[in-house]
């Protein structure tokens, strides 16, 4: 659980982190060993940059500001993030930018819709878990819920790629649309980008629906304990309503938190979905940088995915303190 | 309820024995080296249990050596993170000044996603074994010392601290003696936990082929066989990808149900509740 701080030690916090990281995409590729320009121009190990001649070495150093203090470099690198200049992307000959931006969309798509759907079924089947709890239901859930979710997300959705869009046929192997269908658009697009969305959102579902299950569980579970649980089953309402109306929103808070602060461990598991689903979203991209070493590209699409989780987290603790009335009067 | 928590208990200890023992005696399970190579796909015979892979080496001998470094890395991470978490914990409740610094820095790795930072890094830095291990001791501390920094916290002003306090006990006694056992609890989900979060973690580094790609992992044996062209055409990955995957599985569950049955031997508050 997080700890419960006011607004502004909070943002200050976040300020912090964000400055953390920058430092670390900026410092970490120079202080890898190497010339800088091997860097630049993708493999460290090439020989490539020794075939430049003096002059040209010097004016590439000039044209990418390597020639200057290290200070200067760094200011240089944060104005131009302000501007919103993350670099030039080697493997795709274009602005990292632009770049991110064609596949942040679909990890959004992806990742949003996969989180709606295990969020909210592990709340319900977790409620009914209380609800029953102690019974073969009950029991039957846990045992299975968990078996599912220790499948490691990439190894499921191998196999989920092998039963349903090889052997049975039922969907397409990788992508996210079809040229043909996003030619055609209307309707058969629509069509044409859920099928292709299912399995790898099936995926997502399967692995992170346990840990929202188990959380639902066990605070509904500790709630139940509540004197006010008890006054309101004393008053002879059903056992169904006591769990939705009295113990369901207490026990929500932590289900809240926790998604929260999963978010990053969320974005593992949806980088190994889309790899293996060939999905074109941000792992993807990030995979595809580490492999044709595209230095500059995986360090705008490091910096954009963190930003991201960190903006997440944010807004849910904000959610919180708009969920939970006694933090409000905490930090007033 | 108990029962079944109990049941679920021995068959993960079952489980975790059996993959310790793979991993403590793989030299002399294997069948072959596991970097030698022999023909290329070979099908499964009395020679290669599981076949060769794209390249001839003994699949089953790479996922017996594979036990050794996945479990090794997750354990030696695990549980590392454990001791300094609690080590940090510790301080940090018992002195204020220091555990304020301690807790500002939880707060910064805490708030930072741990996952893309470590393929950004690995991305990099390109990890060996002790770098892998680093890694997540960096990353897997925090929640472990938030955890019994409030503990600590908690417990700092109760009778039993106050009288050996008291008597003269100097502050390691104190830390050592009187606070550091209440934290077994945490200490063991904890460890289970961060347990899971490695094995998967790693493997799914070597899976994205960014770990070491002489070391023979789980991850890095599946990393291989998604790259073959028909492995999902042919019943190849039957044999090949399929081992691998199952045992990445099975650790992570048998972790599960250990952690199940831990829960109620380390939090006795818990039993006679919820049943």
């Amino acid at each position: 659980m997080p700890t419960v701080n006011n607004g502004g030690t909070r943002i200050f916090q976040y300020i912090i982190t964000v400055l953390v990281l920058l430092t670390l995409n900026f410092f970490l590729p120079r202080m890898m060993p190497g010339d800088p320009l091997s860097y630049l121009l993708g493999d460290p190990g090439a020989d490539a940059p020794m075939l430049l001649t003096e002059d040209m070495r010097a004016n590439l150093l000039e044209y990418y500001g390597l020639d200057k203090p290290l200070g200067a470099q760094y200011w240089e690198y944060l104005s131009g993030l302000a501007r919103g200049d993350l670099g030039w992307s080697i493997y795709y000959n274009a602005p990292v930018g632009s770049v991110i931006l064609g596949r942040l969309k679909w990890t959004l798509f992806l990742g949003g819709t996969a989180a709606a759907i295990y969020v909210a079924l592990g709340i319900v089947l977790g409620a009914v878990s209380t609800w029953r709890r102690g019974s073969k239901l009950d029991v039957g859930l846990l045992i299975s819920i968990f078996s599912l979710g220790s499948w490691p997300p990439f190894f499921l959705g191998m196999l989920l790629i092998i039963f349903f869009s090889f052997k049975w046929g039922m969907f397409p192997i990788g992508g996210a649309q079809s040229a043909e269908a996003a030619r055609i658009g209307g309707w058969k697009q629509v069509v044409d980008v859920l099928r292709h969305w299912f399995l790898p959102c099936l995926a997502l579902v399967l692995s992170y629906l346990p840990g929202i299950y188990l959380i639902t569980r066990n605070a509904m579970l500790s709630v139940l304990g509540e004197d006010y649980v008890r006054t309101a089953r004393a008053k002879g309402i059903l056992e169904s309503l006591v769990l939705l109306r009295h113990a369901m929103p207490n026990a929500l808070l932590p289900v809240v938190t926790t998604v929260a602060m999963r978010f990053g461990f969320m974005i593992m598991g949806t980088m190994f979905v889309e790899v293996v689903f060939a999905y074109p979203g941000m792992g993807t991209l990030i995979y595809e940088a580490g492999a044709a070493r595209d230095y500059p590209l995986l360090q705008g699409a490091f910096l954009v995915t963190m930003v991201f989780v960190l903006a997440l987290n944010l807004l849910a603790d904000a959610l919180y303190g708009w969920l939970d009335p006694r933090t409000r009067r905490a930090s007033a | 309820m108990r029962k079944v928590d109990r049941w679920l208990g021995r068959a993960g200890w079952g489980l975790l024995t059996l993959f310790t023992l793979t991993a403590l005696f793989a030299p002399w399970l294997s069948p072959h080296d596991p970097a030698a190579m022999y023909e290329p796909m070979l099908p499964p015979s009395s020679a290669h249990p599981l076949g060769t892979n794209d390249i001839g080496q003994d699949v089953l001998s790479e996922l017996l050596y594979g036990a050794r470094f996945s479990l090794l890395v997750g354990a030696l991470a695990a549980g590392l993170s454990t001791v300094v978490g609690i080590g940090l914990g510790l301080i940090a409740g018992y002195y204020d000044r220091i555990g304020f610094a301690i807790m500002r820095v939880v707060d910064v790795f805490l708030a930072v996603p741990r996952f893309p930072l470590i393929v950004f890094l690995a991305a990099f830095l390109k990890p060996g074994f002790w770098t892998l291990v680093l890694f997540f001791l960096l990353f897997g501390w925090t929640k472990t010392t938030r955890l019994v920094r409030s503990q600590v916290l908690g417990q700092r002003h109760n009778g039993y601290v106050e009288a050996a306090v008291a008597v003269g006990a100097g502050d390691l006694r104190i830390l050592g003696r009187h606070l550091l056992p209440g934290t077994a609890s945490v200490g063991v989900v904890r460890f289970i936990v961060e347990f899971q979060h490695v094995i998967l973690a790693e493997s799914g580094l070597s899976f994205l082929g960014l770990g070491d790609p002489t070391i023979k992992s789980w991850g890095s044996i599946l990393h291989y066989a998604f790259q073959y062209p028909t492995i999902f055409i042919s019943d190849v990955w039957v044999r090949w990808a399929a081992p691998p995957g199952v045992c990445i599985t099975l650790v992570v569950l048998a972790l599960t149900f250990v952690g199940f049955s831990a829960e109620t031997w380390t939090n006795p508050r818990l039993n006679g509740r919820g049943s």
